[in-house]
Order: C-alpha cells, then sequence, then structure tokens
C-alpha cells in the first residue's frame, strides 16, 4: 500500500500492514539544500525539492507545503521577516499596530493572484504532481481565531480579546475567516490533501473552558460551515485539547486530531473512539537531548497506547533543526517497527 | 473592613474581569482606604495567591496569566501614583527575549507580576543579544536576568541563554548575577533549563514572578544594597517596607 493508502486505510478503521508515519521536517530543508534561510523559504521550488530529498531520505509518510507560519501575514501586507540560521522565521512587523487599523485590514479578494501566494503554489504544484497520488500532502492553515496573533501578536490579540469591544472583535474575525476560508480552498484545489487546521485558541490551555464555549466554538463554527471536512485535522499548535474533543466531535467532521505531547493520550484515543484518527504526537523538544534509545522507548510507549483498535496514526510536533539526525532515524525506525500491525 | 475587598477583588482576578478589579479598587478608595494598602493587603496577596492557584490548577490558561499579570501591572501603577511615600522595591531585574526570538507575552505577565511585587523590572525588548543582557545586568547592579524564548532554536541555540551562561562565566559574574529562563520549550521538557545553563525556569509567566522573586530573596547581601526607589521616584521619607513573606507594610 502507499502511505496515502495507509493513511486513508488508517482514517477508516481498514486493515493495513503499518500506522500512518508522519515527520514534519520543513526547517531541515534549509540544511539539506545548503541555501540560506531566506533564499529557502521565499523559493516554493526549493521548498518542493527539500521535501521531496527528505522523503526520499527518511522514508516517512508525509511531505509538507508549509514555508513558515508568518508567510500568512504576508497576505495582508507584512513585508518584514526576521529568517535565523538555527530555525524558522519569525514575523518581525505586525500589520495591525493598533486597534484602529483593523479596519484598514483587507482580505485579498483572490488569494491565488497575490504574490504571497505564488510560492506557496508553485510549492504544492510539484508535490501534486510528483507525490501526490502516492503520498499526504501537507498544509498548514490558521484559524481565524489564532490568526491575530500573526498580525498583531499574541500579546496585543490578548490584549483586544479580554478587554476590547465585541464589535472589534467580530470585525476581525470575520476578516481572518474570510482569509482562512479562502487559504482552505487554494490549498485543497492546489494539490494539499491533509489540511491542518491550526487552531491554538481552541484550546482551553490558551483561554479557558468558558471563553472556549463563548468565543471560540463559533469562530470555528464560522470557519468551517459548509466546509467539505474531507483531509481536516484539528490542532491546536502542541496546546493539550482533550477536553473540548468532545465538543468539536459533536459539532464538526473532523477526520482526525493531532494530539498534543503534554496531553494524556489514551484519554484523548477514547474520546475520539471511531469518529476520527488519533495522532500520537511525540514530544519533540526532549529528542533534542534525548539518546536514539530514549527516542525508541517514547515510540513504542506512544505506540503501545494508540495502536489498539487502530484509528491511529504517529506523529511529530515542530521538529526543531538542532534535533540529531540520529534520533529522527531511531524515531522513524522505532514508529515503522512498534506501529507494524497484525 | 478589607475582606469583603478582598473577596470581591479575588474574584476579578480570579475570573479575568479587569473592570470588576478596577472598580473594587475604585470602591476602596472611595472607602478611604489608603492606596499603600490597597496594594499591599489587597494587589500583592491577589497575585500571590493567582501564582499559588494557577500552579495547583491543572485547568489555569494562559487568559488567566495574561490578565493577572495585566491587572496586577496597572492596578499598581494607578496606585503609585497616590501613595505618600515611594514604595522600597525589593529587588530590580532585567527582563528581555532571546536573541532572534520576538514573541513577548511571556515577558509582559513576568514583568506585570514582577512590578506588583516591588521587583524594578528592566525591559530590553525583544531579540536581545547576550552580550546586552549581561551588560545591563551589570550597569543596574541586577542580580537577575530572565530570558524569555518560545522558538526551540531561541531557547537551546548557542546565541539564547546558552550565550548568556557563557558571559557570566567568562566575566566571573556567576555568583552575583542568575540566570532565569520560561518559555514554551522549557515545558515540554523541564530539564532543558539545566542543559542550557540556567539557574532556574518556571512554566508559565505568573510562577516565573515567584521564582524570580525568590532568587531575589535568596541574596540577602544584595537585597541591602538594592533598598531603591522606583525607577522615577525619589526616595524621600520613610518607605514602605514589603514584608516578604505576607506582603504587610511596616
Amino acid at each position: 500500500m502507499s502511505p496515502l493508502e495507509i493513511l486513508v486505510a488508517a482514517i477508516g478503521g481498514q486493515p493495513a500492514p503499518r500506522i500512518p508515519v508522519f515527520c514534519n521536517l520543513i526547517d531541515q530543508g534549509v540544511r539539506e539544500l545548503g541555501v540560506s534561510p531566506a533564499e529557502f523559504y521565499r523559493n516554493g521550488e526549493l521548498m518542493a525539492k527539500a521535501q521531496l530529498a527528505l522523503l526520499k531520505k527518511y522514508g516517512h509518510d508525509n511531505v509538507w507545503s508549509l514555508s513558515y507560519v508568518g508567510k500568512e501575514a504576508e497576505f495582508f501586507g507584512c513585508r518584514d521577516i526576521l529568517f535565523a540560521d538555527d530555525g524558522p522565521p519569525n514575523v518581525a512587523d505586525f500589520v495591525i499596530k493598533s486597534w484602529d487599523d483593523i479596519a484598514k485590514l483587507e482580505v485579498p479578494e483572490d488569494i491565488t493572484r497575490h504574490p504571497a501566494w505564488s510560492e506557496t503554489g508553485r510549492c504544492l504544484s510539484i508535490l501534486r504532481d510528483e507525490v501526490g497520488a502516492t503520498h499526504p500532502v501537507c498544509a498548514y492553515l490558521t484559524a481565524a481565531n489564532t490568526l491575530p496573533t500573526l498580525l498583531m501578536g499574541i500579546e496585543k490579540w490578548l490584549e483586544l480579546l479580554m478587554t476590547g469591544p465585541a464589535d472589534l472583535i467580530d470585525e476581525l474575525m470575520k476578516k481572518c475567516s474570510a482569509f482562512f476560508r479562502q487559504e482552505l480552498a487554494a490549498c485543497r484545489a492546489a494539490g494539499a490533501n491533509v489540511l491542518v487546521y491550526s487552531t491554538p485558541f481552541g484550546s482551553t490551555s490558551f483561554v479557558g473552558k468558558k471563553r472556549f464555549e463563548q468565543f471560540s466554538l463559533p469562530t470555528i463554527r464560522r470557519d468551517l460551515e459548509n466546509i467539505d471536512m474531507a483531509g481536516l485535522v484539528f490542532y491546536c499548535g502542541m496546546a493539550p485539547f482533550n477536553d473540548v474533543i468532545a465538543s468539536v466531535r459533536r459539532e464538526f467532521g473532523f477526520g482526525a486530531y493531532y494530539i498534543s505531547p503534554l496531553a494524556d493520550l489514551a484519554e484523548a484515543k477514547r474520546l475520539i473512539g471511531d469518529s476520527g484518527l488519533t495522532c500520537g504526537v511525540i514530544d519533540d523538544i526532549h529528542m533534542l537531548r534525548w539518546s536514539p534509545d530514549q527516542v525508541r522507548a517514547e515510540v513504542k510507549r506512544i505506540c503501545d497506547i494508540g495502536k489498539p483498535g487502530g484509528r491511529f496514526l504517529f506523529g511529530t510536533g515542530v521538529m526543531p533543526l538542532d534535533v540529531p539526525e540520529a534520533n529522527i532515524r531511531a524515531m522513524l525506525d522505532a514508529a515503522f517497527e512498534y506501529g507494524r500491525l497484525p | 473592613m478589607l475582606e469583603p475587598l478582598i473577596k470581591a477583588y479575588n474574584d476579578a482576578v480570579f475570573e479575568t474581569d479587569r473592570d470588576a478589579a478596577f472598580a473594587v479598587v475604585d470602591q476602596a478608595i472611595a472607602q478611604g482606604v489608603p492606596a499603600e494598602d490597597v496594594v499591599f493587603h489587597i494587589v500583592i496577596p491577589a497575585v500571590e495567591e493567582m501564582m499559588a492557584q494557577l500552579t495547583l490548577d491543572p485547568d489555569a490558561n494562559l487568559a488567566q496569566h495574561f490578565m493577572t499579570a495585566q491587572i496586577a501591572a496597572e492596578v499598581t501603577d494607578k496606585m503609585l501614583a497616590r501613595f505618600a511615600h515611594p514604595p522600597e522595591i525589593i529587588g530590580r531585574i532585567v527582563i528581555g527575549t532571546a536573541q532572534g526570538d520576538l514573541h513577548s507575552l511571556g515577558k509582559r505577565i513576568v514583568s506585570g507580576c514582577l512590578k506588583a511585587l516591588m521587583v524594578e523590572v528592566h525591559d530590553l525588548g525583544v531579540n536581545v543579544p547576550a552580550e546586552r543582557f549581561v551588560d545591563a545586568a551589570v550597569e543596574l547592579d541586577a542580580p537577575v536576568i530572565a530570558v524569555s524564548a518560545m522558538m526551540a532554536h531561541t531557547a537551546n541555540g548557542p546565541q539564547g541563554p546558552r550565550r548568556v551562561r557563557e558571559l557570566l562565566h567568562a566575566r566571573g559574574l556567576e555568583d552575583r548575577i542568575k540566570l532565569v529562563v520560561g518559555g514554551a520549550p522549557y515545558r515540554f521538557d523541564d530539564q532543558l533549563y539545566r542543559s542550557v545553563g540556567a539557574d532556574g525556569w518556571a512554566p508559565d509567566g505568573v510562577t516565573a514572578g515567584k521564582v524570580i522573586v525568590d532568587l531575589i530573596r535568596a541574596r540577602p547581601e544584595e537585597l541591602a544594597a538594592l533598598a531603591l526607589p522606583l525607577e522615577g521616584q525619589e526616595n524621600s521619607g520613610r518607605p514602605f517596607v514589603f514584608s516578604r513573606s505576607r506582603g504587610e507594610t511596616a
């Protein structure tokens, strides 16, 4: 079976030789190709080339079209990105500097005609042509409730959310949601078949249960209204979200849930049940210091929890650039070994 | 007399209700409660209470931490303007985000709590080179450097806290200046702070306030030298001495 068929089987609870094994190697592309970070992240062809090279090198199941999270801010006019030699880029200049800027914020009429799309689209189109028929091609989409962190910074966004006028928050959410829906459609049309819906503000670690119900849920509803949910993954940016799984499961048809390493995986699997794929995620910050044996042991622990009953995927989080190659190999070897299905 | 006010203020802070917290403060002032008592008997105990509660509460969230610090800092600022005499600070620190890191929220939460706890905070901003942290701590005679890093490479890379530790060591400052770190990567790996050479860490901004205050308090010989007024205020008259265990005035 191809990695894509294995993923589809896992989602549907059908027989497969093993669980899907996702590994998010994005920043590693800079070193793989030996180019500067700025050159790499601004060039969709290099991004795709690196993803394909890393796929060949490590043999995991998926590729990414994401260059860096802050890319989405460029659609709204952000021009200043801070590139680093040893990690992902940061947004260095926020387009919303004061609450008054929200009224002036413009969502592009057609994001696929915006300059910020061209390289993402190019990357996706190469990945689709090369491996789209056999491999999951992932796209990263920031939810409306979280997009303001890229537009105004999390500090100002929390300030607005906690103390600002409701109509202004709603105006911003409408614009962010309109962008999200366009981006989802564009990524899907360009070849992405796994669409990661990133909503840290959908985690009660960020906003608490009350605000989740009063604020986060309605924004998620608006984002996903009449959307084809095929391939959508619920993800809270490595924040735990077990206590909202029941609500999310009840209301939306996510095919997969990407569980925080800080959460109780067994509980998450029980809560998700047969409604979707449970993704057990390794704590790859620990992988900076762990030995390969420790990595193997952790992969085994995750697979032992998640594999019984099927509908399980093994995955990584942010996979920092400084994770030793020996640990990446140990993780993948162990995931293929312990992820074997009867 | 203060009990109902204290309870109302604590409830407001826990519910992250800034307006309600300010209403309690306004009510206290209207009832003739001195600004000093508002800070030392209501605000500081509330921050300490929140530190304890948020540490123990598995449902504590980022919004609560943010608003706890925000309300504490705003109320303290408002009350300080009404103080009969400038308060005595318990210490001073320098704080900033690691080089390459532009995430300022953690720093803001820590700073808000520390200001309310009568710690003089020198905020160096974001993307701060290690040399600047050390130079500023030496120049200001600050016993604590606090580095916030939200990304793996800024928390663990060679230009962040590791470089600060190298400089402290190279300049023979390790006995005088302690290094504290915070940010998401340290939450995932609670021993990472040791490997980057930090003396302490905290899983969140509010707890970081406590860790830093504890470090300052652990250095009694330097506290005496740090009995200075808050920035921009003259130390005239009899200062309020913050009781380190209960937030009482003397």
